[in-house]
C-alpha cells in the first residue's frame, strides 16, 4: 500500500503542479485574479480536440496550434476587457468571472454539454513498484518538470522576468523607471495563459473535457497556490505534491471516504492557513498598505 | 394631523430633495403594490426570488463591500440557513415560521467561526480560503447522507405560505427590512468604522479601534441575512439541497455585488432587480433561452467597460453632485446647494479649471 | 421599466399560442443544452410528429392535436431556474401536462411546483424513490406524478444482481475462480446506499466476494488513486454504480491501466452514444444497465429504436422515455375521454401500456413495476466502439458477453 501511495501521489501531484505553475504566475506576479484562467485551460483542450480529433491535424500540430490560438486570445481579452478596468480591482475579478462564463457558454453552444475524450498523446503504460501508470502520465510530470524550470529561468534569469518582477513589486516605481508597465503586464497574462495552455493540451487527454471542466481544477488551483505561498514557484510545487499526497493518501486509508479527497485537501489548505496566513511559502505582507 | 404633518415634511426634507432616494421610495411603494394591480402567479415567482436574492446580495456587500473581506464562500452562509431550517422543520416538526429564524441564528454562529478563522487572513488568501469553506462543507453533507439528503437534499419542505401573492409579500416584506436595516447600519457610526478598516487597518487600530472584533460582527451579521435569506429560499422552493452551497452560486452574488456598485447596500440589490428577472426574461425566448447565461455575461462585462464602479455609483453621480462645500449630496439640477447654499456648477466648473481636467 | 418587460414577454410567449385552439400542450422540460434533454425532446418530437399526422388524440370523440412546449429547465446548473420555467410553462403557456425532467434535487423543487396547480407531471430521468414515496405518503397532493423511466433504484438493484450473477458465472467458467472477487465502485450518492450495502449482503451468498467500496464524488476527474487500490485488491469485477461524467473516467482510465477486470454496473454515460469517443475508445468491455436497443423487449422496441437512430442520427437514451409517456398520455386520454387530470390520474393507475422499453404498469407510488414482462431494462456491453446488448438472454437479438484477455 505504501508503494501505492507514492506513486499515484506523485502521478496526481504531476498533473497538479503543471496547472499551478501558471496560475501561481498571473495570481502572483501581476496580482490579476484571473478566475478566468482555468477557462483558458478549457478552451485549450477544446481547441486541441477540435484540430485532432476533427481537423485530424498531428498531436504536434495541434497542440502548437491550440496554445498559440489560446494565448493569443488571452492578448486579446486582457487589452479589450482586463486593461480598461485594471484601476478597479473589484471590476477585474468579476470581468474575468464574466469571460470565464462565456467561454463556458460558448463552449456549451458549439460543442454542447456532452463529454469528450481526447485520445493521450502516448499510449501505453509502464509498471513501477507493481503500480501501473500510464505514459500520458509520465509526460505531465516531465512537462510540468520542464514548465517550472523555464518559469524559473524566465523570472531569474532575464530581462523580462527582471520587469515582470520589479512590476510586481512595485507598479509606480517602475513605471518611474521608464518600464513599460502594460506591456509587462501584457507579457505576463499571455505566458501565463500559454502555461494553462500548454496544461490544457497535456493534461485534458487522462481527463474528459466538458464545458463545465473549468470549475474543479479552478477550486484546487487556487488551494494549491494558496497553501504555497502567491507567488511562489516552489510554493506551488510544493503546495502540488501535498495535494496529491493528501488525495492519495485519502482514497487509501478510506476507501468509502473518496468523495471527500477534495474536501479534505481544502481543509488542510484551511488549516496552513490558520498556522501560517500568507501561506507556505509566501512572503508575508506585513501589513500591506 | 401633527404627526402627518411631521411626517410628510421628513419626507419632503429628507427623501425628495434627493432623487436618488425618491426613486428607492417609488421602487419600494411599486413592490408593495404589484400584487394588488398584476396578479400573475409566474411575474410574482420571478420577483420572489429576486428578493430573497437580493437579501443574499446585500449581506454579501456588507462583509465584502464595507470591510472589504471579499468573500468567494457566501453561499455557506446561504445553505446554513436553507439546511438548518430544512431540517428543524421536516425532522422536528417545527413550524417554519420559527426554523426560519433558527437558521438564521445557525447561519450567524457559522459566520461568527468563519469569521474567526479568517481574522489572520487579508485580501486573494481570505478570498480563496472562503471559497474552500461551502465545499468541505458540501463534503461534510454528503458523509452523513442520512441525515442530510445527500446529493437530494432536504425535500417536501412545509412553506411559509399557501399562495403565491402571500409568498411574494413574504419575500418583498422581508427583503425591504432586511435591506433598508443593512442600510441603516451601514450609514451609521459603524458603518464608518467599517470604511476605516478596509481603507487603512492599521490606523483603524491606531485609533483605537478594536478592529478584529468589527470584523467579527461584521462577519456574523452579514452570515446572519444570508442564512435568513437562505432559509426563506429553501421554504419557498421546498427544497434544501447541495445545489445551495455551490460554487457558482457564491460566483453569483460576487457578480452582483460588483455589477450593482460595492460598499452601497442598495446597489447589489438594484443589481438582483435588474439581472435575475432579465436572465429569466431572457430564458423565456425560444431563440434566445439556452444562450442566456451567454447574454448575461456579456451585458455584465459591457457595463462594468463603462461603469468599472458599478450601477449605481455610476447612475448617482449623474443625477446628483457633492457640494464642494459641505460635501453634501445634491440634484445635479440645482444651482445651489440645500445645505450651505453655496453655489453647485459653477464651483465645480471653476474648481475644474484649476485642477485640470480629471 | 421591469414590469413593462415582464408584459413584454407575457405576450412575446402567450402570441403563437393563442392561435392554437383545440390543442393539447405538453411541456417538455429539460436540460436542453444536454444530452438528457434532447432525448427528452427527440423522442416527444417523435411521439407529437407520429401521433398528429394520425389525426391527433381523440378526446371524448373530438380529434385534438398535441402541441409541444419546449421548456430549458437548466436544471444541472441552478435549481431555480428549473422551478421558474415549470411555474412558467403552466401559468404563462397554459400547459397541460408536463413531461421530463432529470437531476433530482432539482425534480423534487419541480415536483412541488407542478403539484401545486394539479398538472399531471411523467417523469422521464429521476430515479430516487423519495418522488415515489410522496406519491404514497400524499396521495391526494401528488399523485398528479407519475414516473415513466427509468425504474426505481429499489429495483434497479434486482436486475444488477441478475446480470452480475450471468457476469460471474462466465468469469467461474472461464477462469476457474469459484468465488469471483467484486470490487464496488459507486459514487457518493444516496441512490447508491441501498444497492451498496444489498450488495455487501448477498455477494457473499452468490458466490461472490467483496474485496472493498470505494466511493468517489460523481463528478471526480481523476480516480487514478481507486482503480490502484482495486488493482492492488484483485478485484475481477469492479462492480460500477456511477451516474456522474466520473463513469467515462473510470472506463478510460481502466482501460489505460490495462485492468483485468471487467466493469459492471449502472452506469449512465456508458448509455450514450458519445461514450466510446468520451472515453478516447478506452473503454473495451465496460457493462452498464440500459434501455433501449435492437432486441425484441416489446414488439415496439426494435421499430422505435430504428426510427429514432434514422431521424437523429444516433441511438436513444432512457431519457427518450418521453415518446413512451406521450403515448401513455395518449391512451389514458382516449379512455377518459377527457384531459382532466384527476380522472386521468384514475386511469393511469390502472393502465397496462406496451411501450418501446417494455411495459408501463404502475404501482402505489406511481413507480413503473419491475419484473420480466414490464420494465427491467436490459444490460449491454462496449464492444470495439459498438454497443452490445447481452441481458436478459432470452429476449431475441441478444448477443455474447465477452472478457478482456487474460
Amino acid at each position: 500500500m505504501l508503494q501505492d501511495i507514492l506513486v499515484t501521489g506523485l502521478v496526481n501531484s504531476g498533473v497538479y503542479a503543471l496547472l499551478a505553475v501558471g496560475f501561481s504566475l498571473i495570481f502572483g506576479v501581476a496580482r490579476i485574479v484571473n478566475i478566468a484562467h482555468t477557462a483558458f485551460y478549457m478552451l485549450a483542450a477544446y481547441c486541441f480536440y477540435a484540430l485532432l480529433v476533427k481537423g485530424g491535424l498531428g498531436f504536434a500540430l495541434a497542440g502548437a496550434i491550440a496554445v498559440a490560438a489560446v494565448t493569443a486570445l488571452s492578448v486579446l481579452c486582457y487589452r479589450l476587457v482586463i486593461e480598461p478596468v485594471r484601476e478597479h480591482e473589484a471590476a477585474v475579478l468579476i470581468a474575468t468571472i464574466a469571460l470565464a462564463l462565456i467561454f463556458q457558454e460558448l463552449m456549451l453552444l458549439f460543442f454542447g454539454g456532452s463529454y469528450l475524450g481526447i485520445p493521450s498523446t502516448l499510449e501505453g503504460m509502464v509498471r513501477v513498484f507493481g503500480v501501473s501508470i500510464p505514459y500520458q502520465r509520465l509526460l505531465i510530470l516531465v512537462v510540468a518538470a520542464l514548465m517550472l524550470t523555464a518559469v524559473w529561468f524566465l523570472l531569474y534569469r532575464t530581462r523580462l522576468g527582471l520587469a515582470i518582477r520589479a512590476t510586481a513589486n512595485d507598479l509606480e516605481v517602475a513605471n518611474l523607471m521608464g518600464m513599460n508597465v502594460h506591456r509587462v503586464a501584457m507579457a505576463t497574462v499571455a505566458i501565463s495563459v500559454a502555461l494553462a495552455a500548454v496544461a490544457g493540451v497535456v493534461v485534458a487527454p487522462v481527463f474528459v473535457v466538458d464545458p463545465f471542466m473549468w470549475l474543479a481544477p479552478l477550486v484546487t488551483m487556487l488551494a494549491i497556490v494558496v497553501l504555497g505561498g502567491l507567488g511562489s514557484m516552489k510554493g506551488s510545487l510544493i503546495g502540488a505534491l501535498i495535494i496529491g499526497y493528501v488525495e492519495a493518501i485519502t482514497v487509501f486509508a478510506v476507501p468509502a471516504g473518496a468523495y471527500l479527497k477534495g474536501a479534505v485537501a481544502l481543509l488542510i489548505m484551511v488549516v496552513v492557513l490558520l498556522v501560517r496566513p500568507e501561506g507556505l511559502f509566501g512572503v508575508a505582507f506585513e501589513e500591506e498598505r | 394631523m401633527y404627526l402627518l404633518r411631521r411626517a410628510w415634511a421628513e419626507l419632503a426634507n429628507e427623501v425628495f430633495v434627493l432623487p436618488s432616494r425618491t426613486l428607492v421610495l417609488a421602487w419600494a411603494l411599486a413592490l408593495l403594490a404589484l400584487p394588488l394591480v398584476y396578479d400573475d402567479a409566474y411575474a410574482l415567482r420571478i420577483l420572489t426570488m429576486t428578493c430573497l436574492f437580493a437579501i443574499f446580495a446585500a449581506s454579501w456587500d456588507l462583509l465584502a463591500g464595507y470591510t472589504g473581506q471579499v468573500n468567494f464562500g457566501h453561499a455557506l452562509f446561504f445553505g446554513a440557513g436553507a439546511y438548518t431550517s430544512g431540517l428543524m422543520s421536516q425532522k422536528l416538526g417545527v413550524s417554519p415560521w420559527l426554523t426560519i429564524w433558527a437558521g438564521a441564528a445557525v447561519a450567524t454562529l457559522i459566520g461568527f467561526l468563519a469569521g474567526y478563522l479568517c481574522l489572520r487572513l487579508r485580501g486573494s488568501y481570505l478570498s480563496l480560503a472562503t471559497l474552500a469553506f461551502p465545499l468541505i462543507a458540501l463534503g461534510l453533507l454528503f458523509a452523513v447522507p442520512e441525515f442530510s439528503g445527500g446529493e437530494l437534499g432536504i425535500s417536501g419542505l412545509r412553506r411559509l405560505a399557501t399562495t403565491p401573492t402571500q409568498n411574494y409579500y413574504v419575500a418583498a416584506l422581508a427583503m425591504l427590512a432586511v435591506v433598508f436595516g443593512l442600510w441603516l447600519l451601514a450609514d451609521s457610526k459603524f458603518g464608518i468604522v467599517l470604511h476605516a478598516i478596509r481603507d487603512d487597518e492599521v490606523a483603524a487600530r491606531a485609533s483605537g479601534i478594536n478592529t478584529p472584533r468589527y470584523k467579527l460582527v461584521v462577519f456574523a451579521l452579514s452570515a446572519a441575512a444570508a442564512g435568513f435569506a437562505g432559509a426563506l429560499f429553501a421554504h419557498y422552493i421546498r427544497v434544501a439541497g447541495p445545489s445551495t452551497l455551490e460554487v457558482a452560486l457564491s460566483f453569483q452574488v460576487v457578480i452582483w455585488g460588483i455589477f450593482g456598485g460595492v460598499a452601497t447596500i442598495y446597489g447589489p440589490v438594484a443589481a438582483v432587480f435588474i439581472l435575475y428577472p432579465l436572465t429569466e426574461w431572457l430564458g423565456s425566448f425560444k431563440a434566445v433561452g439556452e444562450l442566456r447565461l451567454l447574454i448575461f455575461a456579456v451585458i455584465v462585462l459591457l457595463v462594468l467597460l463603462f461603469m468599472p464602479r458599478g450601477l449605481t455609483p455610476w447612475v448617482r453621480d449623474k443625477i446628483e453632485a457633492q457640494c464642494p462645500r459641505c460635501k453634501q449630496r445634491n440634484a445635479t439640477w440645482r444651482k445651489m446647494c440645500r445645505l450651505c447654499g453655496a453655489a453647485l456648477k459653477a464651483e465645480v466648473a471653476r474648481a475644474q479649471r484649476l485642477v485640470g481636467h480629471q | 421599466m421591469l414590469r413593462s418587460a415582464l408584459l413584454a414577454c407575457a405576450l412575446a410567449v402567450a402570441a403563437p399560442f393563442a392561435l392554437a385552439q383545440g390543442t393539447i400542450k405538453i411541456a417538455i422540460v429539460g436540460p436542453m443544452a444536454f444530452v438528457q434533454g434532447e432525448n427528452h425532446w427527440a423522442g416527444a418530437e417523435m411521439a407529437r410528429d407520429n401521433i398528429n399526422r394520425a389525426g391527433g388524440i381523440n378526446v371524448g370523440g373530438k380529434k385534438m392535436q398535441i402541441e409541444l412546449i419546449r421548456a430549458d429547465t437548466n436544471e444541472m446548473q441552478s435549481v431555480p431556474d428549473a422551478t421558474n420555467a415549470v411555474e412558467r410553462v403552466i401559468t404563462r403557456d397554459k400547459a397541460d401536462f408536463l413531461i421530463g425532467g432529470f437531476r433530482s434535487e432539482a425534480v423534487l423543487a419541480m415536483q412541488e411546483v407542478a403539484m401545486d396547480y394539479k398538472k399531471i407531471f411523467l417523469g422521464a430521468g429521476a430515479a430516487h424513490s423519495k418522488l415515489g414515496i410522496n406519491v404514497e405518503q400524499n396521495h391526494e397532493r401528488y399523485k398528479y406524478w407519475f414516473r415513466v423511466t427509468p425504474v426505481k433504484d429499489v429495483d434497479l438493484v434486482r436486475t444488477t444482481f441478475a446480470v452480475l450473477a450471468t457476469v460471474a458465472g462466465q468469469i467461474r467458467k472461464d477462469l476457474g475462480k469459484p468465488a469471483p472477487k467484486v470490487a464496488i465502485l459507486a459514487e457518493k450518492a444516496v441512490w447508491v446506499e441501498g444497492i451498496v450495502a444489498a450488495s455487501k449482503k448477498n455477494l457473499p451468498a452468490m458466490k461472490m466476494e467483496v474485496v472493498g467500496v470505494w466511493q468517489p464524488s460523481a463528478v471526480a476527474t481523476d480516480v487514478t488513486a481507486e482503480l490502484s487500490a482495486i488493482e492492488r485488491a484483485g478485484a475481477d469485477i469492479v462492480f460500477t454504480l456511477l451516474s456522474g461524467p466520473v463513469g467515462i473516467v473510470v472506463g478510460r482510465q481502466m482501460g489505460e491501466r490495462n485492468m483485468k477486470s471487467i466493469a459492471f454496473g449502472i452506469n449512465v454515460e456508458a448509455q450514450k452514444d458519445a461514450f466510446w469517443q468520451a472515453a478516447a475508445g478506452k473503454a473495451n468491455y465496460v457493462s452498464t444497465l440500459d434501455t433501449y436497443a435492437h432486441v425484441q423487449m416489446t414488439p415496439k422496441t426494435i421499430d422505435f429504436v430504428k426510427a429514432f437512430e434514422s431521424r437523429f442520427g444516433k441511438s436513444p437514451t432512457y431519457n427518450a422515455g418521453s415518446h413512451d409517456a406521450i403515448y401513455l398520455l395518449k391512451e389514458a386520454i382516449e379512455k377518459a375521454g377527457t384531459t382532466d387530470a384527476d380522472k386521468l390520474v384514475a386511469v393511469l393507475e390502472k393502465i397496462s401500456y406496451v411501450g418501446a422499453a417494455g411495459v408501463i404498469e404502475f404501482d402505489k407510488r406511481h413507480d413503473p413495476l419491475w419484473g420480466p414482462g414490464k420494465s427491467t431494462g436490459i444490460a449491454v456491453q462496449w464492444q470495439d466502439g459498438k454497443k452490445v446488448p447481452f441481458w436478459p438472454p432470452q429476449v431475441p437479438g441478444m448477443k455474447q458477453f465477452k472478457m478482456p484477455a487474460h
